[in-house]
């Protein structure tokens, strides 16, 4: 069952592209990435799925009620925690909590409780005297409290320490595998890598990836570094390698692979090196890589 | 009536109406209180001067010609400038609570993200602003009654007149709340929609001044909101300001509605 599609969802502002064309499809459970360097598109998509932006052309819909007919509806089972967080400075987390909890018509307080308790949040101080980090965490609270079917989160890691951001994501995790969906907006790729089962990659207002993460390593280049021994001559490089940097001096090559890791092998063989290295796949490398293709394009 | 957001709309305003509401009470105390005291002394040595005649008259958008008495002195405690400073300022503050000043401290992220529609804050934002004109206007009788039986025990208090002058206030706090509501749904800036409101009303209070002095003025004083509130009037003569508390309704409906259907289509960007 699907969660989230849009079809060809387009904002524009005056002349200038909010995001163009954009397809999209998030099934129950899943884990979705959203990824993209700032002013990409993702917060506006995001916007557009909550109602708060108007479409210019195309559909969305969660849960399959019209994004932005169905707003109020919809939000009943959503969870959101916005990229720039801002909360009202005069109440506590507690308040909080209480005074949306009567807007939702549901306790969040109960829940709420268990997840300070996990992100060691103090609810009881005004936001007005909490640190960012302490912010955010009162914001995952209040967008996680009422355990909501789907859980969208623009950028949630900022101004968390590493040891808040593995608890929220053994949280998200915890969340998917009682069946619900999380849309992960973000521009970092390895907490993307992480957490997330597929990924979309947004670069100025178009999606130019949607794939599992699997496909995505499968796509990524390897790096591979090759130290030839010393007096043997050193071969032609082949198309499957992309040199980027060549020490002949000390008969060592860096690159990228373009190919697979057996192809590599066999071409090694029998050839004179002293010690080869082959690295993981390298997303952030296929993530530059995506970039660039839009910037020749451009 | 989502009973959450009334919840949230009463813990936010009720630190800005206390004040506006105290203060609104001493003003209405001190001008009840002090102007009858000068009122015998005012009536023989400056009444008979053109120009404070004619300045007194502006400020009460009426002629007074030579009907000068008591009534003049209670209808100045509810046109003086302090006392419509109070209501404008607090109504405009108000009004562009919701959507401008949620945008402006991008809060409105947080509470848009929640299960409800803007039409539901909407009606949220206008019953609890009614309420605190309410508020704001019991507080203006009370000080008034207050001055007035500071004076001497004695002095009449005309009830009836009292409430119709209130009566024509609340449909003036109404109106300029819609202006406010219908700027705030037009803007991103709070400090702008507040600006540009208190031109608009600077501008009104303005021309319905000039309007008793200079004929192209008088010609359209109409427009000004000020125009429909003459509380001079209703104190002299008790008559019901029928036609001016209609006009200022359908204005203030009309405001309110435009307001909520801009704000319920416009596009909501924190950034």
């Amino acid at each position: 069952m699907s969660v989230v599609v849009t079809n060809n969802l387009t904002k524009r502002y005056g002349r200038r592209v909010g995001i163009e064309d954009v397809s999209i499809t998030v099934g129950q459970g899943e884990v979705f990435g959203f990824l993209g360097p700032n002013g990409s598109g993702k917060t506006t998509t995001i916007r557009l799925l909550l109602g708060l932006l108007r479409p210019t052309s195309g559909e969305s819909s969660i849960f399959d009620l019209d994004c932005w007919r169905a707003t109020k509806q919809i939000k009943e089972d959503i969870g959101y925690l916005p990229g720039d967080l801002r909360l009202y400075a005069n109440s506590t987390g507690r308040d909080m909590l209480r005074v949306f909890g009567a807007i939702r018509g549901r306790d969040l307080l109960t829940f709420g409780n268990v997840l300070a308790d996990r992100f060691e949040l103090e609810m009881n101080v005004s936001v007005r005297r909490m640190s960012r980090g302490m912010r955010q965490k009162l914001g995952l609270i209040i967008a996680l409290a009422h355990k909501p079917k789907l859980i969208i989160l623009d950028e949630p890691t900022a101004s968390l320490d590493p040891l808040m951001q593995e608890q929220l994501m053994q949280l998200l995790r915890e969340f998917a595998s009682d069946g619900h969906t999380v849309f992960f907006s973000s521009h970092t790729l390895s907490e993307v890598e992480r957490l997330c089962d597929r990924v979309a990659i947004v670069r100025e207002g178009k999606i130019v990836a949607d794939e599992s993460l699997a496909t995505l390593k499968a796509l990524a280049k390897r790096d591979v570094t090759i130290k030839w021994k010393l007096g043997t001559d050193i071969p032609d490089v082949p198309n499957f390698l992309d040199l980027y940097q060549s020490a002949n001096k000390d008969h060592l090559w860096q690159a990228t692979l373009d190919g697979s890791v057996n192809e590599l092998l066999d071409w090694l063989h029998g050839r004179g090196y002293d010690d080869f290295a082959v690295g993981h796949p390298d997303l952030e490398s296929l993530f530059r890589r995506f970039y660039e293709k839009e910037r020749v394009a451009k | 009536m989502n009973r959450g957001l009334l919840i949230k709309t009463i813990r936010e305003v009720w630190a800005i109406t206390a004040p506006f509401a105290i203060a609104v009470f001493i003003v209405e105390t001190l001008i009840a209180y002090v102007l009858p005291t000068f009122s015998e002394q005012f009536a023989d040595s400056w009444m008979g001067i053109e120009i404070v005649r004619k300045m007194l008259s502006a400020l009460l958008s009426v002629d007074i010609g030579d009907q000068f008495g008591p009534h003049v002195f209670i209808a100045i405690a509810w046109v003086h400038p302090i006392v419509l400073t109070i209501f404008g300022a607090h109504a405009t503050i108000f009004a562009t609570r919701f959507p401008v000043g949620e945008i402006d401290r991008a809060t409105i992220d947080v509470l848009m993200g929640l299960p409800v529609s803007r039409w539901q804050i909407y009606r949220c934002e206008l019953v609890v602003f009614i309420a605190t004109g309410l508020v704001l206007l019991a507080m203006a009788i009370a000080g008034n009654r207050l001055g007035t039986s500071l004076v001497s025990a004695d002095q009449p208090w005309p009830v009836s007149s009292i409430s119709i002058v209130s009566i024509n206030l609340l449909s003036l706090f109404l109106a300029v709340g819609g202006l406010a509501w219908l700027v705030s749904s037009l803007s991103n800036r709070r400090g702008k929609a507040i600006a540009v409101v208190f031109s608009l009303l600077l501008a009104s209070f303005l021309l319905s001044f000039l309007a008793q002095f200079w004929e192209p003025a008088e010609n359209i004083v109409f427009l000004s909101i000020l125009n429909y509130y003459q509380p001079l009037i209703i104190i002299r003569d008790g008559d019901w300001p029928t036609l001016n508390i209609v006009a200022l309704l359908i204005v203030a409906t009309s405001l309110w509605i435009i307001g909520g259907v801009i704000n319920a289509r416009r596009d909501i960007c924190t950034v």
